[in-house]
């Protein structure tokens, strides 16, 4: 592999617009490019599109405009047998006539391989995703997470470029699907190619992830790494359905100053206009409940539940807003408290502001010298 | 609720009873050596080795079976194509039309059927006999065919096919290697329900035979008008027999192909 080819992206799109025919449009000129031996998420709720991008570059459907680029040439109109990527469905879509071992040979089957040689490589696969030994068994015979095996076992044996995940932890219960998100996670890092996971549970691609695609209504909205999108996430969507948000309208007085809920905050944020309306996040677990007197902001506790790790505190300030806490320390429902949070924990969001100007914004953080992480 | 239950297996009881007495007492009576249906004589195999003393009812024999397996293989052909054309069709309007189309030629008489293919034949130029016979039965037969397959199909994920296509399948591997297998068991109810379709046609046999080519049901028809020999319920009976283990066969095959969820496909009409 030369080096060139190393730096370029695996897949790209260039401008990208899917519409059906009857006037829906699922994707909205998107733009992305996927680089080589990473895991990537597209993440996003129900109809935002990511399961459309995942079969544009399968090749199950074609774009209405634009490109998709596959290691530097335009593959539109390229049948998906003839893809070098590989995909695990949702629902598996194993082969109910055939067994395990006959459903991870089938991609070399119809690629006339030599019998010993699928022989080794169907073993090989199994032994990789530990299901050697199952190889005579049914498909009804497996378990969900089995089967999720016999998937994942069934795309790799034919050494894709780019493995696609369509949701494939959905159908598994909460403890197997925490099990399978660090076997995903080995699983990627042992075979060294690309993943692109979709899926609408923000836990699983903050887990896995080292890239991710926020989606709605068919724009990508943001894209970086998990910290990234969780500490800077760029819009009210995006802090909205990655982890849990407070989020209210405020001010932005000057850079570094904030006001919202009727008082002025100290904070990192810069690159505004003086006096922009702007809208503010704190996640609960960065307000500390304390006494009135100790914290930035004066509440009410409203609600209380137990939410095991912690408890979910909800409170009301005297401007009105609702703050979510969360705390491993019990409050009384209707004690007056503090909430108490560091300049750092405030997050500053420009309305409408598009990835690229957000980005650029935040450059100038470092160039002011703030540490913010 | 034990009365209750009593009765009704009561009622199923007399229902079958109904039902398989015809059946029964043509089969009883086929053992009699009196030589009519009424006053049993004695037991004897005399008629049936009358059956088997008559070639010409063994050509006859022949022919149906040729006739039968020949049309319910070229039927299953046709009707796999079928129920995948209509099957593909998105559009809902188009597809419950054919649909609808399709299953006319199910529930419109017999009768209809034979005497329409008796004229297409005439003005075609078809000589009637083997060929005619054959046409008609694969006429009638393909519409139950995809009417067995297509319930088949809509069981099928779609996701399979796109997984076949993922794992570098083209069409014609999609087709032999995921699509066949997964409706094998609607393909296999499908052809033995033409099978015995075929076996049983009267109505359209008897416009569309000629040139004294004939089929079982024709000839058992004619023979009976001729006057009663009882060789004619030991026919019937070698018949019945030959179509329960049809049955028998239908079923267990059925059973091994569908696994767990075995089913006994039966055509709505």
């Amino acid at each position: 592999m030369s080096h060139l080819e190393q730096q370029q992206p695996i897949i790209r799109f260039d401008r990208i617009s899917k519409q059906y025919d009857d006037g829906t449009k699922v994707l909205n000129d998107v733009s992305f490019a996927i680089e080589r031996g990473k895991f990537y998420t597209l993440l996003g709720p129900s109809g935002c599109g990511k399961t459309t991008i995942l079969r544009l570059i399968a090749g199950f459907t074609e774009s209405t405009q634009g490109d998709v680029f596959f290691q530097g040439k335009v593959i539109n109109g390229v049948p998906a047998h003839e893809r070098k990527v590989n995909t695990v469905f949702q629902d598996y879509a194993l082969f109910p006539h055939l067994n395990v071992y006959e459903n991870v040979a089938f991609g070399l089957r119809v690629k006339k391989w030599k019998k010993s040689d699928i022989d080794a490589k169907v073993k090989e696969a199994l032994r990789f995703v530990n299901l050697n030994g199952y190889e005579n068994r049914e498909i009804s015979e497996m378990s969900g997470g089995q089967r999720q095996r016999v998937a994942i076992a069934r795309a790799i044996v034919n050494e894709p470029e780019v493995l696609l995940l369509d949701e494939p932890l959905s159908a598994l219960d909460l403890k197997l699907r925490t099990e399978m998100q660090y076997e995903l996670r080995e699983l990627q890092r042992r075979l060294g190619i690309t993943f692109i996971f979709v899926t609408h549970d923000q836990e699983e691609a903050l887990a896995l992830s080292d890239e991710i695609f926020v989606l709605d209504k068919g724009v990508i909205q943001q894209s970086g790494t998990p910290v990234d999108i969780y500490d800077e996430p760029i819009n009210r969507f995006v802090a909205d359905f990655i982890g849990e948000s407070n989020i209210v309208g405020g001010t932005m007085i000057e850079d570094g100053v904030v006001r919202f809920a009727g008082k002025t905050f100290e904070c990192v944020d810069r690159g505004f206009n003086p006096n922009e309306s702007v809208e503010i996040v704190i996640r609960p677990e960065d307000l500390e409940i304390t006494t009135p007197e100790l914290g930035n902001l004066q509440a009410k506790v409203g609600s209380q539940l137990f939410r095991g790790v912690h408890y979910e505190i909800s409170c009301n300030d005297d401007a009105g807003n609702e703050w979510l806490v969360h705390s491993t320390r019990k409050a009384l429902v209707g004690q007056n408290i503090g909430l108490r949070f560091d300049p750092e924990a405030i997050h500053v969001m420009r309305i409408g502001e598009t990835e690229e100007e957000f980005d650029k914004r935040l450059e100038t953080y470092g160039e002011a010298g703030n540490a913010h992480d | 609720m034990g009365r209750n239950n009593l009765w009704s297996k009561l009622y199923l009881a007399c229902v079958f009873l109904v039902l398989y007495s015809p059946i029964a007492y043509l089969v009883f009576y086929s053992f009699n050596s009196g030589g009519t249906m009424h006053g049993f004589e004695g037991v004897t195999l005399d008629w049936y080795k009358e059956v088997f003393q008559d070639t010409r009812l063994l050509i006859i024999v022949l022919n149906t079976l040729v006739i039968a397996l020949l049309s319910a293989a070229i039927s299953t052909i046709f009707g796999i194509a079928g129920a995948l054309a209509i099957h593909r069709i998105r559009r809902y309007r188009r597809k419950n039309a054919l649909l609808s189309l399709n299953n006319v030629l199910i529930v419109s008489p017999d009768v209809i059927i034979g005497a329409s293919f008796l004229i297409l034949f005439t003005i075609a130029g078809i000589q009637l006999g083997f060929t005619s016979v054959l046409l008609s039965h694969i006429a009638f037969s393909v519409p139950i065919v995809v009417l067995m397959i297509l319930p088949k199909l809509q069981e099928m994920s779609p996701t399979l096919i796109d997984a076949a296509r993922d794992l570098g399948a083209n069409n014609w591997n999609v087709l032999s290697k995921v699509v066949i297998p997964f409706i094998k068991p609607g393909i296999f109810a499908g052809f033995f329900m033409a099978l015995t379709y075929s076996l049983d046609d009267f109505a359209v046999t008897f416009f569309v035979t000629g040139n004294g080519y004939t089929t079982l049901s024709v000839e058992i028809y004619s023979r009976a008008r001729q006057g009663i020999s009882l060789s004619i319920n030991a026919l019937s009976t070698l018949i019945f027999l030959v179509t329960i283990v049809l049955v028998v066969g239908y079923y267990f095959i059925n059973r091994r192909n569908g696994g767990k969820r075995a089913r006994l496909g039966v055509p709505t009409q």
